[in-house]
């Protein structure tokens, strides 16, 4: 079953984990540096969209919302950083802290309405964020944003900047992994499988999906903040829809029954989003075009597609052998 | 503010609101019945809104132009959504809602991309048709005629929906199938066809929408969004799947848009965010909606 998710790590699992680690490690050694930027956009990206995972895959919560507080992190570093000098690390971390914040306030709102209501309130406040940075010139730039942010000199070199971020990405991916692995990470499970049932062995629905929205808005935070130190600026376009739907496009594109879907997601697409915008300027048709084949033909995503084959092969090999590969 | 600025702001914010009222009313008939979200329901939406500008533009020798567009646009906008709904909607109905979501997500993007294609970015407008062009004098105060006509539109839509529901056989039959779709489909009701007819009906009305607003406002890429946005704030003041409600939510959100900007001009959006906020604690289900 594709919605099962893995209760153990098993060996070969955790050897195809360090070689992906010694080969993320090798990308600014062996490739070029444009290369080192955008895999430093896609470590990003995969942690934005594992972030939002939280919510989608695990909790059944649809949100329309994320870039919202993708762009609270942002804007939170850049302004603490240009406005108020304050030092590097607390810049980073504030991030994360108010994201977390704003995440509180705005998902204890959203979470007192279910399903339709709650995507539909996710969209409104992150148009409300959105609306805030775009129109508070003196304070967010408006719509010039804020460019040539003072960063550190450090990360001007893109190979540090990109272990930079692999650290961070790789920390809170492992934190994430730990999170949706323990017992909360199982109840907001349970609640995507059936609200009804989780609520009569007596778990606070709203409670455990305030918790999850909070969460996710942290790692949301994260990520922003993340890509304010790659790119050195911040613009209004963080906190707009269409960053929601690359977010989500992600979590669909790899699988969002797999923890590591929204990984393999951020990849595929920002690599397609760069060739397909090379030859032409209605790359946002394709992508829709895209949205709507994975919908109605590859449901599970990429992840979720070549573990089905993988379990039908193990499968004709032998019967535990699908177990595991279905997982 | 004097009373003639009340006035003539009252006046504008009701008439953008009765616009708002046909897209947010095809949203709430199509989720009542369908139960799917049409996130696209703004583009289409705008789509009608530049197939105003392109019958308008195409028929401009032909005496009354804006008439027959006003005819022909939302029956396209309509047939369009008919072909939606056979061809993309009807194959996820048994699928978890999130594929429903993500779906009509995807088609804002196709439907905004190839208005931008074929009508490109810029703006386009479309001049107020006689008989309903120029100012009327009321009471001593002049109004466009052109936002009266729009608002008895939007009454004439509420009035007809309405009575459609009420006192028609396709509307007992739309009701049926909203009430329970099995029996109805047990008692002989093609569900399938009044799907596919409640998705055209909204269509047809988001079409209608969009042809009757260029003549006030401009043809423009991003209306979408904005427009969707303000029907979900509708549809959440009024309670989703309510006629009235929904007429009651857009008369709201329009006065108060209007309104709005007059106290603080950049952010009059923030006022109907505020009821919004206001109206989840108070009463999460909407005016006229009813508790889950």
């Amino acid at each position: 079953m594709t919605k099962r998710l893995a209760r153990t790590f098993p060996s070969h699992r955790l050897t195809l984990l360090f070689t992906l680690l010694v080969l993320l490690l090798l990308v600014p050694l062996i490739l070029k540096a444009s290369w080192a930027s955008l895999a430093t956009e896609m470590l990003i990206m995969a942690l934005a969209g594992c972030a939002l995972n939280v919510m989608l895959g695990y909790t059944g919560m649809v949100s329309f919302g994320p870039a919202g507080l993708y762009a609270v992190g942002a804007y939170t570093t850049a302004i603490l950083l240009s406005r108020y000098h304050s030092s590097f690390v607390l810049a980073v971390l504030g991030a994360p802290i108010l994201a977390g914040i704003v995440g509180v306030i705005v998902g204890w709102f959203c979470v007192r309405r279910s399903a339709t209501y709650f995507a539909l309130l996710t969209l409104a406040f992150s148009q409300i964020i959105w609306t805030v940075i775009f129109e508070w010139y003196d304070f967010t730039g408006g719509d010039n944003g804020i460019v040539s942010i003072p960063i550190p000199e450090f990360f001007f070199t893109i190979s540090y900047c990109y272990y930079f971020t692999l650290a961070i990405v790789a920390g809170c991916l492992t934190l994430l992994w730990t999170i949706v692995q323990s017992p909360f990470g199982k109840t907001l499970q349970a609640i995507r499988e059936n609200p009804g049932r989780t609520e009569f062995i007596a778990i606070h629905l709203k409670r455990y999906q305030l918790a999850a929205f909070t969460l996710s808005s942290v790692f949301l935070g994260v990520a922003g903040s993340l890509y304010c130190v790659f790119s050195g600026s911040v613009f209004p376009d963080y906190a707009h829809w269409v960053k929601s739907t690359d977010m989500l496009v992600v979590c669909l594109l790899g699988g969002f029954y797999h923890f590591a879907g929204p990984m393999v997601g951020a990849m595929v697409y920002i690599l397609l989003s760069k060739l397909i915008a090379k030859q032409t300027m209605f790359w946002m048709f394709f992508l829709g075009a895209i949205i709507i084949f994975l919908v109605l033909f590859m449901r599970n995503g990429i992840v979720g597609f070549i573990s089905e084959k993988l379990a039908s092969a193990l499968g004709r090999a032998s019967e535990s052998g699908a177990k595991e590969g279905s997982r | 503010m004097t009373l003639e600025a009340a006035a003539g702001q009252a006046l504008s914010g009701i008439s953008v609101g009765m616009v708002l009222f046909l897209i947010a009313v095809g949203l709430s008939i199509i989720f009542g019945t369908l139960k799917v979200l049409n996130l696209a329901h703004g583009s289409i939406y705008m789509v009608g809104g530049f197939l105003c500008f392109g019958f308008t533009s195409a028929l401009a020798h032909v005496p009354g132009a804006f008439w027959w567009t006003l005819i022909l646009a939302p029956l396209a906008v309509a047939l369009l959504g008919g072909l939606i709904e056979i061809l993309l909607l009807r194959r996820i109905y048994d699928q978890d809602v999130l594929y429903q979501y993500i779906l009509t997500f995807g088609l804002i993007l196709i439907l905004g991309e190839s208005c931008k294609f074929i009508w490109g970015v810029g703006y386009h407008t479309v001049s107020a048709p006689w008989p309903v062009e120029g100012k009327i004098p009321i009471w001593g105060l002049s109004f466009p005629v052109y936002n009266l006509f729009l608002i008895g539109c939007g009454v004439v839509v509420f009035l007809g929906l309405l009575a459609l529901m009420r006192y028609t056989g396709l509307g007992r039959m739309i009701r049926a199938v909203t009430y329970n779709r099995e029996m109805a489909n047990a008692l002989g009701v093609n569900v399938p066809r009044v799907y596919t007819g409640v998705f055209m009906l909204g269509c047809w009305l988001a079409g209608l929408a969009g042809t009757l607003m260029p003549p006030m406002s401009v043809v423009a890429l991003g209306s979408d969004m904005a427009v969707i946005i303000e029907c979900f704030i509708i549809v959440v003041i009024g309670g989703l799947g309510s006629l009235p409600g929904a007429f009651l939510g857009a008369v709201i959100l329009g006065l108060l848009t209007a309104f709005g900007i007059y106290v603080i001009p950049k952010l009059a959006v923030a006022f109907a965010f505020l009821l919004m906020i206001a109206i989840l604690i108070i009463r999460p289900w909407g005016l006229m909606g009813k508790p889950e």
